[in-house]
């Protein structure tokens, strides 16, 4: 074989092992953009969800220590707690701690809008049916919005488990995304079952 | 919102998958959204004004059933114009792993892309082999709905990830209305039990049903067997070794046929063997009023609330579907208890609660910015 076509060769075998980078690249690149946007979405329902629940505390439709407890938990999770989505900080430190302030307020609802039974009454009055409904639609929604995060960061997760990703630095310097925990069942039935 | 809904099997081949489609097209529509649908079809005439052809199709064969699909070159092509002139707030491709225009979808959508797994399967050859090959176009998918529990766990299993659960839906209002038909309505000596689906298609259970005939003959006489959905039921008749005049065969019949048939039907029967994920036809049954027998599949199990909403008996087995229909005939009052919970339980598949649903999920992945186009600004524009 002479040196042109030895050449040659390793031109083509560096062509195909770069095509196949730029492909693992790629799809890395579309999996981080779905993490990112899933985590703006997932944060802005988490918002709504905390405001609809003070939105349903303040129509008297709880007792008044319910009222307070709430009240204090959406309070928490709207405006204290850390954002998902900030360009410094450490995603996965704020992501925990901000899982647990979201499962506090899931708890405290849940205590306070009691059994199927108290929750009919509620939704028989129709200054309080209108704001439990806003309640169970964000609350769906955060569902939702959670489960579709974690499954864009699993897959992440998964790509870049691929000992190449590393080595070439094909993640660039993205942090390795972490799924957001949290206890989201307010009302019986999740959208899994 | 602008909704590209997309389709594996041809659009004149009636299935369940295309019926939830038209209805999920038909029901966004009337909520003021603008819909279209990309579907194979060989025949473009009597399409509705919202479908549009993806090419003609090849039959191939794919989990238990022939199926008419479409690929190669020229539908790529159709695919890839339809959603650059559709310029789509979501896509929702239905059947995504199914090798026809979705699985092109995947590859070309910049629109969220929103996926809905209706069948539970085994894990095919042809999907081990692929898999690798699959990998990347699944990545595109931002949300996954499956219709049922036995479709989620298909997902999870065979796909990892997750999927949330949203049922197909039925226009249970309409079945519910529905004026029976008195050609099809049973008497107490003679009582009507009606299947619908496929005939020669083995896990639609056809042999299943004809298995029991004679059996439930033996104590009621006068029971007549309906039978509607395409096929030969000649040839599957002298499979089962019965003579002619043992079922009324009712050829395909219309969608009005349909609601009536559900409405005047003592007893429906469902002897599904398999790969059915969901049993929309058990809803639309109940929603009519039939009183319902059906296999024990977990899609089914799941519908009929464990048996409070129907008789279940053992997949497969003509002896224990025969006990069934003579326990349903025998017991008027239990099988009514029945069906007045069925009557109930079946709101939770009314069109009005899923396709809030499926807005919810469409909402949850349009707040998201459509992906940039461009390799070379994916590759130099950073990795962020």
């Amino acid at each position: 074989m002479s040196g042109a076509e030895v050449a040659l060769i390793a031109i083509g075998v560096l062509a195909i092992v770069g095509v196949v980078l730029v492909n693992l690249a790629q799809r890395i690149d579309r999996l981080h953009r779905r993490v990112i946007s899933s985590r703006s979405v997932l944060e802005g329902q988490l918002v709504k969800r905390a405001e609809a629940a003070a939105e349903l505390a303040r129509t008297d439709a709880l007792d008044p220590a319910s009222t307070l407890i709430v009240g204090e938990a959406a309070w928490n999770a709207a405006v204290q707690a850390p954002r998902l989505v900030s360009g410094t900080s450490d995603l996965a430190q704020t992501g925990a701690e901000r899982g647990l302030v979201e499962s506090e307020l899931t708890m405290a609802l849940r205590a306070a809008l009691g059994d199927e039974e108290d929750l009919e009454a509620l939704r028989g009055r129709p200054e309080t049916a209108a704001a439990l409904e806003g309640l169970e639609q964000a609350c769906y929604r955060t569902q939702l919005a959670r489960r579709f995060h974690n499954d864009a960061v699993v897959a992440t997760q998964r790509l870049r488990q691929n000992p190449v990703v590393p080595l070439l630095r094909l993640a660039g310097r993205a942090a390795m995304p972490a799924t957001f925990e949290m206890d989201d069942e307010v009302f019986r039935g999740t959208p899994s079952g | 919102m602008r909704v590209g809904l997309l389709t594996p099997y041809a659009w004149d081949v009636p299935g369940g998958v295309n019926f939830h489609i038209r209805d999920l097209a038909e029901n966004l529509i009337a909520r003021g959204h603008e819909v279209q649908v990309l579907a194979p079809a060989d025949d473009e005439r009597d399409l509705p004004p919202y479908v549009t052809s993806a090419g003609s199709t090849i039959p191939v064969n794919y989990n238990g059933s022939t199926a008419r699909v479409s690929f190669g070159p020229i539908v790529s092509r159709s695919v890839e114009r339809w959603l650059k002139e559709g310029a789509h707030d979501v896509v929702h491709i239905h059947e995504p792993i199914v090798p026809s225009v979705g699985l092109i979808a995947l590859r070309a959508a910049t629109a969220p892309v929103v996926a809905t797994f209706h069948s539970s399967q085994q894990r095919s050859r042809a999907m081990i082999v692929a898999n690798p090959l699959l990998q990347p176009g699944l990545e595109r998918i931002s949300a996954r709905i499956a219709v049922s529990e036995a479709a989620r766990r298909t997902v999870v299993e065979h796909l990892g990830g997750d999927a949330v659960v949203i049922p197909n839906g039925v226009d249970v209002g309409r079945f519910a209305q529905a004026a029976p038909d008195q050609r099809w309505q049973g008497t107490p000596e003679a009582p009507t039990i009606g299947f619908l689906g496929r005939i020669d298609e083995p896990r639609k259970g056809m042999q299943v049903l004809l298995g029991a005939v004679t059996a439930v003959r033996r104590v009621h006489p006068g029971a007549r067997f309906l039978i509607a959905g395409r096929g030969d039921i000649d040839e599957a008749l002298k499979t089962a070794g019965l003579p002619r005049d043992s079922v009324e065969y009712l050829g395909e019949i219309s969608e009005a046929d349909k609601l009536a048939l559900f409405a005047s039907l003592d007893l429906y029967v469902a002897p599904q063997t398999g790969g059915e994920s969901f049993g929309i036809v058990l809803v639309e049954a109940m929603s009519g009023g039939a009183g319902v027998v059906a296999s024990d599949l977990v899609a089914f199990r799941a519908v009929l609330d464990d048996g409070a909403s129907g008789r279940i008996f053992r997949t497969g087995d003509s002896g224990d579907l025969a006990r069934a229909l003579l326990d349903a005939l025998g017991n008027p009052e239990e099988t009514a208890r029945l069906k007045r919970y069925a009557r109930t339980a079946v709101a939770r598949y009314d069109w009005s609660t899923v396709a809030a649903r499926i807005l919810d999920v469409y909402a949850m992945v349009t707040a998201t910015e459509p992906e940039r186009r461009g390799l070379l600004t994916r590759i130099f524009r950073g990795r962020r």
